[in-house]
């Protein structure tokens, strides 16, 4: 046993050692967090689209009971095991009401199974790939369309810092420097995926679609970019950490309600930054690819847009990335407008004091929740908003956002110089 | 040592692929894989960056060329659906003037880079910066006023090596801690520092020649009806 830990000792004493286990698990905490929350929020979508047209979504599927029973056999072993357990007769009410709620053939969770059932179905699919296609770059393309997001959350930061005995732990997987820039040049390379799908395919519909997408996300890219200049001119850095935690210090930057959010200048920022709130969120829309800004694959035109010809895990691919490019986009706007991790009101500085590892848990905590507030803010927008037209959503990004995020980057400055 | 050495064989591969996807770009028949080849490179330039320091620079790198630039080429040239035959094979001219420009190029790069530190020695660039700045990369939070008065024969060229090392400079008194927290993003400020003061002029010129071509653009494209 002391054997085991003095190894442990050592290992960890050592820096490079000590930086890259830590590394490791907040990579693989992150990657897990991610990929639960695409396939969560394709349930939140689908059970808050069934709330909003007044119909149940899927709510059946539960974990399956028949796992636990013996191939064939058509006895609903469990639900007999578990009344004979407690010593409840078969013909009893309870079990009865049991059978009623199909306790007998599953255990319910609100249909959350549902969506990897889907997965499921879409992995035992057959896979057709048609013979006009460019080989090379039809399969190339989901995968550029699936991985920057991941990639992208990389500097996305899920709680503040821990102190142990073998050094600092900040809790973001790359601190970097560049924070919401990285965010922007790594999600912005799906583009190539669009793009390359829509060519490949060697067909019309996807061909229109690829180029729509190209020609959204570009336009909107710029307005994106500019509208961040204002937060980035008030917090005085880029490093997403030290962002997060001048929001826990000083107010979120939507919420100034402690710290030095209370001073007159906090306040009239108010006014640029509800600019920059509103311009960024939309382009997080369109940069997402979805409804009202879903041009690239929108039905009534482009059939299904540039995964036409796609099928089986290759179009889930496409699916899954959609879903990923949403969760980070979430995330970002958590981090920049609504205080990441911070709890808010000075809780992180007094729970920090009283147990590091504490403070951090809920800090996550805290972070999960405000990000699947977002998704389903994100769900509510496409299921209430009809679709654009194209030459609308051109005429939005370049005529209406980009000068709004000019002006408003100079409104910012002369807040910033004249209110003390 | 760990570092060093991870550093000089990322450097190498990264740069390797660069040339080799620089090679694809010319050699690709087809014009959608030289674009591809063309971002691919861009890419690799954006990780040697990142391998110096040079965060700020290398995601710049990334979000206009990678990201925009090259995808609206991408775009053209899918539009335009050049066939692998279609394209001519171009006139002994034709190729006089393109050797003639990479040379210059070429000449105007070589007389850059013998300039910078270990050209002369033959060793890697970065490994010679390293080493020559006491093993701290560009920017470094940790560099000290000395360093980068070490740093002063380059000084005519490259901007100065750190801004804590600024910070010292401007006030010595000051610790070398404070003067580390004083500059949270050395990257970014100091390229800030650098385009508004010493290099202001090339920058106002040379976004007004953007300006020029931006409107160049909108005069070609807008079609001016007479009725």
């Amino acid at each position: 046993m002391d054997a085991i830990i003095d190894w442990y000792n050592d290992l960890m004493s050592n820096e490079i050692w000590f930086y890259l286990i830590h590394t490791l698990l907040k990579l693989v905490l992150m990657f897990a967090v991610i990929l639960a929350f695409v396939v969560l929020s394709v349930w939140i979508e689908r059970r808050v689209a069934g709330w909003i047209q007044d119909r149940p979504g899927p709510n059946r599927a539960g974990l399956p009971l028949f796992l636990l029973e013996r191939f064939g056999s058509k006895e609903k072993q469990p639900l007999k095991n578990w009344l004979h357990f407690f010593g409840i007769p078969e013909s009893c009410w309870i079990a009865k009401l049991c059978t009623w709620l199909r306790l007998d053939r599953e255990i319910p969770c609100w249909g959350l199974i549902q969506p990897c059932l889907d997965g499921g179905k879409l992995f035992l699919k057959q896979e057709t790939t048609p013979s006009y296609v460019r080989k090379f770059y039809f399969i190339l393309a989901p995968m550029l369309v699936l991985g920057p997001p991941l990639v992208a959350a990389a500097v996305v930061p899920f709680a503040s810092e821990v102190n142990t005995c073998y050094g600092n732990i900040s809790m973001c997987v790359a601190q970097l420097d560049i924070g919401p820039l990285w965010i922007f040049a790594i999600s912005g390379l799906s583009v190539y995926g669009l793009t390359l799908a829509g060519w490949s395919s060697n067909s019309k519909f996807p061909f229109l679609g690829g180029l729509r997408a190209t020609a959204q996300l570009i336009s909107y890219e710029v307005a994106m970019g500019l509208s961040i200049i204002p937060l980035l001119m008030m917090f005085g850095t880029l490093n997403l950490q030290q962002i997060v935690q001048f929001q826990a210090d000083n107010g979120w930057t939507l919420l100034p309600l402690w710290g030095e959010g209370l001073s007159w200048q906090r306040w009239a920022m108010m006014l640029p930054l509800g600019i920059s709130f509103i311009v960024f969120v939309t382009c997080v829309f369109a940069e997402a690819n979805r409804t009202p800004f879903d041009m690239a694959e929108c039905e009534t035109d482009l059939v299904a847009g540039y995964h036409a010809e796609y099928s089986s895990m290759k179009f889930a691919s496409f699916f899954m990335g959609e879903y990923a490019a949403m969760v980070i986009g979430s995330a970002v706007v958590v981090t920049l407008f609504l205080g990441g991790w911070s709890i808010g009101f000075g809780a992180d500085a007094a729970l920090a004091a009283y147990c590091d590892w504490l403070a951090v848990l809920c800090q996550f905590c805290m972070f999960i929740v405000k990000l699947l507030a977002f998704i389903v803010f994100f769900v509510w927008v496409r299921w209430t908003l009809p679709r654009f037209r194209w030459d609308q959503v051109m005429k939005l990004g370049w005529l209406y956002f980009l000068e709004i995020t000019v002006a408003n980057i100079f409104l910012a400055a002369a807040v910033l110089y004249f209110v003390k | 040592m760990f570092e060093s050495s991870l550093c000089q064989i990322l450097f190498y591969l990264l740069a390797a692929i660069a040339v080799l996807c620089a090679v694809g770009v010319v050699a690709f028949r087809n014009p959608v894989n030289s674009a591809m080849c063309m971002a691919l490179s861009f890419a690799m330039v954006a990780a040697i960056f990142f391998g110096m320091g040079a965060q700020f620079l290398g995601i710049v790198q990334l979000i206009v060329y990678a990201g925009a630039i090259l995808v609206l080429f991408l775009f053209v040239v899918m539009m335009l659906d050049i066939h692998d035959e279609d394209k001519s094979r171009g006139s002994y001219i034709h190729a006089a003037i393109g050797v003639l420009i990479a040379g210059f190029f070429a000449g105007l790069t070589i007389n850059i880079s013998l300039g910078l530190p270990g050209a002369t020695s033959g060793t890697c660039p970065v490994v010679t910066m390293c080493d020559s700045f006491g093993e701290l990369l560009i920017g470094d939070a940790r560099a000290t006023s000395e360093t980068a008065v070490a740093a002063a024969p380059y000084g005519g060229s490259l901007p100065e090596l750190s801004a804590a090392a600024a910070a010292r400079m401007e006030n010595p008194s000051i610790s070398e801690a404070d003067a580390a927290a004083a500059t949270s993003i050395p990257d970014v400020k100091l390229l800030g520092k650098c385009l508004f003061t010493h290099y202001n002029i090339p920058f106002v010129i040379l976004s007004f020649a953007l300006l020029s071509g931006t409107v160049g653009a909108v005069a070609l494209a807008r079609k001016i009806r007479k009725d």
